[in-house]
């Protein structure tokens, strides 16, 4: 079976702000070609999101994240309701409007910034309690102050606030009680959430990596009926398996017409699995963040371009790469920028910082638009055997779990 | 290369289009041409930039959004030796950079300046910092990012010839600091740079090197009396404009230009580079009225780094300005963003600017990233503050094309109309670089730190309920953590700068009882 599995027309579903169409599906692995429609427009998936955490992406206008081909982009809930926070927010009409952004926006719901990175919060079933680290004041952030908060942000996806726990916490007790809550509290969001015919609320899937238990509470999230759902609570220092097993656990549980977002995932290698393990859309700081530091993701893996190899490198950042700054310099719209260049201004310039967050978004987003094409040419698997042996050129080191988890769905890596 | 015609008089022609010296006014219009670029109208400006770049904006917005005919580049900023090659000396890579047919000059292509830039390069900053060790015969003090350096005539020269600015100013010999030369010391820098102007035009061969490469040569005014230098003057003049070696003048303080021109009419046809560095719109007016042409303004980049928006006209708005708060009737020169005043602004920072800032943002989003500290901000500014300077000169030639009288009229409002300085700026600035200054003893820092230690009161009653110790060790490791990580590579901060009250009041979040907390 070689030909392309063409989807009918029939294959799409609707909810109010959202509607989803399957275009392809690849005929090995479970990788699907989608376009979702949202209320700033349609949006190709698989895709990668870049987090333009406090309404802006480290340093590029709009305008330049929109020349990488972006359709959607993340605000944090958490830090866009310290800064400028919610008046300013209701008084200039909602981030599209702060941020100069005509495309569409998904915002998580503030939880985990405020569990992983406040580690005084604790959680209790109204919501997440902690002391103001400004003068020790305890507060409580409720589901309800998130959807209100990411209402008036106006994000076209928004996310429920769950109870997250890192994957790898051995109380099992603990991670039920999350996993209940979280679906207790999806209720709640759904109920505070004032606008949901022009605002998705995405559901998420918790349970830690005990696979009954995310299969109990897909189950109780499917029933609620959201327009899209995300796999959340992992990316947190588990075991590359343990990421796969419960990935792959959740997509076969989930309905085929909503889209499938697993959080906070953005290694190119995890992308890829995902995908071919039938997920949709991810999202992480780590492309943006690592440009930051001077390295350059590529095709051929990581580049640390700080290191004084590259200072006399007057290469293209990526060879073959059709970013503005590596496209070839007769090419319209080309910067002829040169990984030298970057040396040269790397920790030095912000504009080296721009340069290689430039780059990066585009390489995440230009992997999934690829993946994506190759779904509809059904030459997925094949896509997936190029994309591993450009970064293991020897044939022989893949990483374990990924031949194991692309084996699990018909792709053997070692296999020539 | 078959872009530059060899048979031309000068490397760089410059025509001036309209000069009268009446009311005290050398002010004039002309034209810098040069071959395979667009023609600069001038008065105008060119943008400073620090290690090949202007600050904040990456080669793609240069193009789209800035006007800048010219940028300014140093070569201290090229040819630091990397700290871990120690005993070995390297060549710059700068120098091994490839040419396109795009950009055929290694200082374009190395730094990715768009075409349409022209280039100047000097050996320093402006302004520079000064060296420790002064110059000698030879050499000159250069700062790079890693250190002091001597960079001597005869690097400097090669580098010129290597690079292929399409403007290059000769090395001058400068005391740098507060401290006036002693007329002995400026007696000095003439020799010195009269010296050095010798080498350069030996080492550089107008016929061989300078003209078929396109550089053309600014040649130095000295920041000291005329009558220290009138020798050094006199030579460029008699010597070097009629064998047509210089194509313009940098001058380093504007003053020394009306005595020099009543002593050598030669020199008067040249253009006029000022690196005095005015730092106010004000002080351009009055190098203009002394005949200067051409600015480099490093004031642009600092303005926009401390949060302001440049918000003046030339000629001012008709009328009397409002009275202010403060009881005065100026104008301000610019707008301080990180005023809570801007938190809701929907308005450009001019209504009249049509500057991609202020077409598809407004006040509102630049003061969140100012205070988010989110480097688009100073993006957004630049841009902005550029394009300001831009139609600063656009109207300063369309006054003076209208004649000197209605020109000194508008300078004589525009000076009464608008304050002196620009405002302040209360916002935290972007992080400097050791390359871009040094410290000097006693100095204040430029922004406050950001994690200080709780008051006393605070601590005790956060202790009595029961979690100081985990508290403190927290915050200890993330004050750590944000330290070690300060600059690009900063994380986004987590921790509110509110207090409870306000993060409460904001729906953030709502205030609980404290025994409350205890429970779980």
């Amino acid at each position: 079976m070689w030909a392309a599995r063409r989807m009918a027309s029939a294959m799409s579903a609707s909810s109010a702000a959202l509607t989803f169409e399957l275009v392809a599906k690849c005929s090995t692995t479970r990788a699907r070609a989608s376009i979702m429609t949202l209320p700033h427009g349609p949006v190709n998936l698989p895709m990668f999101m870049p987090v333009a955490t406090q309404a802006s992406l480290k340093g590029l206008t709009p305008e330049q994240l929109e020349d990488t081909e972006c359709k959607l982009c993340l605000n944090n809930t958490y830090h866009l309701g310290l800064k400028p926070g919610q008046e300013v927010l209701d008084a200039v009409g909602g981030a599209h409007k702060l941020q100069g952004w005509d495309h569409n926006i998904l915002t998580d719901s503030g939880g985990f910034q405020m569990v992983s990175l406040l580690k005084l919060a604790n959680v209790t079933e109204e919501g997440v309690r902690f002391l103001s680290p400004h003068d020790g004041t305890p507060m409580l952030l409720t589901p309800e102050h998130s959807i209100s908060l990411q209402n008036s942000i106006g994000s076209d996806i928004m996310m429920q606030l769950d109870d997250v726990l890192v994957t790898t916490s051995p109380d099992k007790a603990r991670m039920r009680e999350a996993m209940e809550r979280s679906i207790r509290w999806l209720d709640r969001c759904i109920a505070a959430h004032k606008n949901p015919d022009r605002q998705n609320l995405f559901c998420i899937i918790q349970g830690g990596l005990d696979l009954d238990m995310r299969r109990e509470c897909c189950r109780g999230m499917v029933a609620r009926d959201t327009p899209g759902i995300a796999i959340g609570g992992l990316s947190g220092g588990e075991a590359k398996d343990d990421f796969c097993r419960v990935v792959g656990t959740c997509t076969q549980l989930l309905p085929e017409l909503k889209p499938r977002y697993v959080m906070g995932i953005g290694y190119p290698e995890d992308l890829v699995v995902s995908v071919a393990l039938g997920a949709d859309m991810f999202d992480c700081v780590w492309p943006t963040r690592t440009a930051r530091f001077g390295n350059a993701v590529t095709k051929f893996g990581m580049l640390n371009l700080r290191r004084d190899v590259y200072a006399a490198d007057f290469g293209p950042i990526e060879e073959g790469c059709g970013c503005p700054c590596c496209r070839p310099a007769d090419q319209e719209g080309s910067m002829g920028i040169t990984r030298a260049f970057v040396h040269h201004n790397a920790a030095k310039e912000t504009v080296a910082a721009h340069l290689l967050t430039m780059h990066n978004v585009w390489y995440q987003l230009h992997l999934m638009s690829g993946a994506r094409e190759a779904i509809i040419a059904d030459r997925f698997p094949a896509f997936v055997k190029e994309f591993f042996g450009r970064l293991y050129p020897d044939g022989q080191s893949y990483p374990s779990w990924a031949v194991d988890a692309l084996r699990g769905v018909g792709i053997d890596l070692i296999q020539t | 290369m078959t872009n530059e015609s060899c048979d031309k008089p000068a490397v760089m022609a410059f025509e001036v289009l309209k000069a009268a010296i009446i009311d005290g006014s050398a002010a004039r219009l002309g034209r810098l041409a040069l071959a395979g670029r667009r023609s600069i109208e001038t008065p105008n400006y060119f943008a400073a930039t620090s290690r090949g770049v202007v600050p904040h904006m990456t080669p793609d917005n240069v193009n789209k959004h800035l006007q800048a005919g010219g940028a300014y580049m140093a070569l201290e900023d090229f040819i630091e030796q990397p700290q871990q090659v120690v005993g070995t000396v390297r060549s710059p890579p700068i120098y091994n950079a490839p040419t396109t047919e795009l950009r055929p000059r290694k200082l374009h292509s190395f730094t990715a300046m768009p075409p349409s830039v022209l280039t100047v390069l000097g050996a320093r900053r402006i302004p520079a910092v000064p060296a420790p060790m002064g110059n000698s015969n030879s050499s000159v003090s250069v700062f790079t990012s890693n250190g002091f350096q001597n960079l001597t005539t005869k690097d400097y020269h090669a580098a010129i010839e290597a690079l292929r600015p399409d403007i290059a100013v000769p090395l001058a010999d400068l005391a740098l600091g507060a401290i006036t030369p002693t007329s002995k010391r400026a007696l000095r820098m003439a020799e010195r740079t009269d010296e050095w102007l010798k080498a350069y035009f030996t080492d550089l061969n107008t016929d061989s090197v300078l003209r078929p490469h396109g550089i053309a040569t600014f040649a130095p005014v000295l920041p000291i009396a005329y009558s220290i230098q009138w020798e050094y003057l006199e030579r460029l003049s008699e010597d070097l404009v009629p064998a047509n070696q210089i194509s313009g003048l940098a001058v380093y303080d504007p003053d020394v230009v009306p005595d020099m021109l009543n002593g050598y009419t030669n020199l008067t046809p040249l253009a006029r580079l000022s690196l005095a560095t005015p730092s106010t719109p004000q002080q351009i007016l009055r190098q203009v009225s002394l005949g200067l042409d051409i600015f480099v303004l490093p004031f642009i980049n600092a303005v926009s780094d401390s949060g302001i928006a440049m918000t003046f006209t030339f000629p001012p708005p008709p009328g009397e300005p409002p009275l202010r708060e403060d009881g005065t009737r100026t104008l301000p020169l610019g707008i301080d963003l990180s005023t809570p005043a801007y938190k809701t602004s929907l308005a450009p920072f001019s209504p009249s600017c049509t500057c991609y800032t202020c077409t598809k943002h407004h006040a509102a989003y630049v003061h969140h990233l100012l205070s988010a500290r989110e480097m688009l901000g100073w993006t957004l500014l630049q841009t902005h503050n550029h394009a300001v300077m831009t139609s600063f000169f656009t109207s300063l030639r369309a006054t003076l094309a209208e004649g000197q009288a209605s020109f000194n009229d508008a300078i004589r409002r525009f000076t009464r109309v608008y304050d002196t300085e620009f405002p302040a700026g209360t916002g935290e600035r972007p992080r400097a670089r050791g390359y871009q200054f040094k410290t000097e003893h006693g100095a204040k820092k430029m922004n406050t730190k950001p994690w200080k230690k709780w008051d006393d009161e605070k601590i005790a009653a956060v202790r009595k309920a029961g979690i100081a110790a985990k508290l403190e060790k927290k915050l200890a490791k993330e004050a750590q953590l944000a330290n070690g990580l300060e600059g690009n590579g900063v994380e986004t901060p987590l921790v509110p700068e509110d207090d409870a009250d306000e993060l409460d009041h904001r729906g953030f979040a709502k205030i609980v009882s404290l025994d409350d907390t205890k429970d779980k």
